[in-house]
């Protein structure tokens, strides 16, 4: 009953449209003043002690990092790597779009940053080669979405947080821990690789379809200047992926030093960006944290009032009642999370949903490595299609096409991620199969 | 813990009088109320960039000191050096960050809600309830605000400290109260101006910087950047 009350709250409040986490601390406050006998200063208490966790500091130093990399000139190195690897198969500037995407979201943790990173110089540049618009913007939007899946990842280390230190159990009653970041970022590895070459795949055949044009082939030793010339970026992914994997250290750390080195390339060693830029950045950077760190602090608030209403457990008892079996329950999870995608932005469903629907899928033995994975490819297709698709608004920014226009520009990729996201849900190995090998 | 206290206080007091002429000379040159509001705003921004900048060095440095009294050249430059405490600091500053970030986010309009029904609806229900959502985020922060204003006068009763820099936790948990009340503030100043002129911030996510600047992009374009001759 109680959950009832409290979703139903929460959902005609967001709909007023304010701010999602205002309304998830509305409803949190509504409710305990009126329903429960919860001390009220502990709303107070709670929203300083759900982020005083080092492992959420991880999200503040990504977003800089990434965005050091935006403005810096490394996406442009990185496309003329690519370029100059594949730029003459069918799709030339298209498919080294998607190439060029996957490399910088092994260095970016976000979406939106890489769809604008590798968008505002590929874009212009496949109009001038004569691409028709709505097929740059296509591949575009849906690389870009690679960016939350080959790791680092913001969106992973929410599902992370979110999920951590969770009382769960599995189907045969022992104790199942949740996946750590460091986990969910090698389980991304693979997955994001499979999709950028299903992603590459679509375009290389639309391309040879339409007859698209294509570059001219490089020499390896135009290859090998491009190499040198973006090795800076790239060895970012050494260190990031590298550091944490070896054990040097913590996500977290790993994110501060990608943002001290990402600075350290754009300012000192592209010098694309002047020290007066950097001002800037951090306060875009800033705004963009705390916006992030506000909405986890007002979402442990809710997760505090859900567990202390024992909603998860309910929640679990009634769906293992329905007996739905694993199938079902991640058809049912794949709809509400694509329904959830149309309204919401990723954080704020992987925060407000995962800590929920976590605790069943471990319950009919699904793994929470392999479940968070499932969550990060459905929170991209929600970010490529409308009314809310972030990637959406950002290649309508870049391209100035309207959003219906884009909206069937994506068709032909977003199904390619659709059929994708299908193979991840009920095949667990393509997530679990690196974790295992290297014993995690 | 005598020493640590001591430093802060004459930080806080250095603070002090760099604010006072600060103002004044705000005061003198636009006026009480523009001065205010410039200050505040001034205050917010400055503040956020500094703490996410510190707080990245910080850890950054941390690390380092780590791997290098690893090395035996090093050691005894970087022994002596003891960084426990950076862990707490980083969290600290980030703690303060979001909260005075969130006030500063709804002045630049960064919080997103779920506003595809009400684009829908006519004029001036629309209205209303943008209005609803604002005043409720001015309601709740400043319910938040009182209550964590109660929990750290609490704090400053038991004087407990933080466990690794031993500072008053009552200073720590003071972000909730600061940052509740100025985020009220900014939802009221929102409404406000919402109200009068029917506006509101807008965070423009698909913004590109620089690409306004068409001549660049052509020569992006035009570089030696993409091979030439496609071909097809």
């Amino acid at each position: 009953m109680s959950a009832l009350i409290i979703f139903g709250l929460f959902v005609v409040l967001m709909a007023t449209g304010m701010p999602i986490s205002i309304a998830l601390g509305m409803t949190v406050l509504s409710f305990v003043f009126t329903m429960t006998n919860i001390p009220v200063d502990i709303v107070a208490q709670k929203l300083f002690t759900g982020i005083e966790k080092f492992e959420i500091m991880a999200i503040p130093f990504f977003i800089l990092a990434g965005n050091f990399l935006t403005h810096g000139g490394v996406a442009r190195r990185l496309i003329k790597f690519a370029t100059s690897l594949i730029g003459h198969w069918h799709g030339g500037l298209g498919l080294a779009g998607v190439l060029a995407c996957a490399l910088f979201a092994a260095v970016s943790g976000s979406s939106p940053a890489t769809v604008v990173a590798i968008g505002s110089i590929i874009l212009p540049a496949m109009q001038a080669q004569g691409f028709p618009p709505k097929f740059g913007a296509g591949v575009v939007t849906t690389s870009g979405a690679l960016g939350i899946l080959i790791p680092p990842s913001i969106v992973m280390v929410m599902y992370a947080v979110a999920t951590t230190g969770m009382q769960m159990t599995g189907p045969s009653g022992e104790r199942v821990s949740s996946a750590s970041i460091g986990q969910l970022f090698i389980a991304g590895i693979v997955p994001g690789l499979m999709l950028a070459f299903l992603l590459g795949l679509t375009t290389w055949y639309r391309a040879w379809k339409y007859g698209y044009p294509r570059l001219a082939k490089a020499n390896w030793l135009e290859r090998w200047a491009a190499f040198k010339d973006s090795i800076w970026g790239l060895l970012l992914i050494v260190i990031v992926m590298g550091g944490i994997y070896a054990g040097m250290f913590t996500p977290t750390e790993a994110a501060a030093v990608a943002a001290v080195y990402a600075f350290i390339i754009a300012v000192f060693i592209y010098k694309d960006m002047g020290l007066k830029d950097v001002p800037k950045v951090l306060l875009s950077s800033a705004n963009m944290s705390a916006m992030l760190l506000y909405i986890i602090s007002n979402a442990a608030l809710f997760s505090f009032l859900m567990t202390n209403e024992n909603i998860p457990q309910a929640m679990t008892q009634w769906i293992v009642d329905l007996g739905l079996g694993t199938i079902g329950f991640l058809l049912l999870v794949n709809l509400l999370l694509l329904m959830a995608g149309n309204v919401m932005e990723p954080s704020s469903i992987v925060l407000i949903m995962a800590p929920i629907l976590t605790p069943v899928a471990v319950r009919l033995g699904i793994d929470p490595l392999h479940f968070g994975i499932m969550i990060v490819v459905n929170m991209e297709v929600g970010m490529c299609h409308p009314p809310v698709g972030l990637n959406l608004y950002v290649a309508s920014g870049i391209t100035k096409m309207g959003i219906s226009e884009l909206t069937v520009a994506v068709m032909p990729w977003l199904l390619a991620m659709l059929v994708f996201l299908g193979i991840i849900t009920y095949i667990p190995a393509v997530s679990l199969f690196l974790p295992r090998l290297l014993g995690m | 813990m005598e020493e640590p206290l001591h430093k802060l206080y004459v930080m806080l007091a250095f603070t002090a009088v760099v604010f006072v002429v600060y103002m004044a000379a705000m005061i003198r040159a636009n006026g009480a109320r523009t001065a205010l509001t410039h200050l505040l705003d001034h205050l917010e921004e400055t503040l956020i960039s500094v703490l996410i900048g510190a707080a990245t060095v910080l850890i950054f440095v941390a690390v380092v000191q780590r791997y290098a009294s690893g090395v035996r050249v090093l050691y005894p430059y970087v022994s002596g050096i003891n960084l426990g405490w950076a862990q707490e600091a980083c969290i600290l500053m980030f703690v303060w960050m979001a909260k005075i970030g969130a006030a500063y986010g709804v002045r630049t309009g960064i919080h997103v809600g779920v506003d595809v029904l009400v684009n829908r609806l006519k004029d001036r229900p629309r209205k209303a309830l943008i209005l609803f959502g604002l005043l409720c985020g001015a309601l709740f922060t400043a319910v938040v605000g009182s209550f964590g204003l109660k929990f750290v006068l609490a704090r400053y009763g038991f004087g407990d400290t933080t466990p690794e820099m031993e500072m008053p936790s009552w200073i720590a948990y003071l972000a909730i109260p600061i940052g509740s009340y100025l985020m009220c503030f900014r939802f009221l100043q929102v409404a406000f101006w919402f109200w009068r002129t029917g506006h509101l911030p807008v965070h423009d996510h698909g913004h590109v910087d620089g690409l306004d600047e068409t001549p660049a992009l052509s020569a992006i374009a035009d570089s030696d950047l993409f091979p030439k001759e496609p071909r097809r």
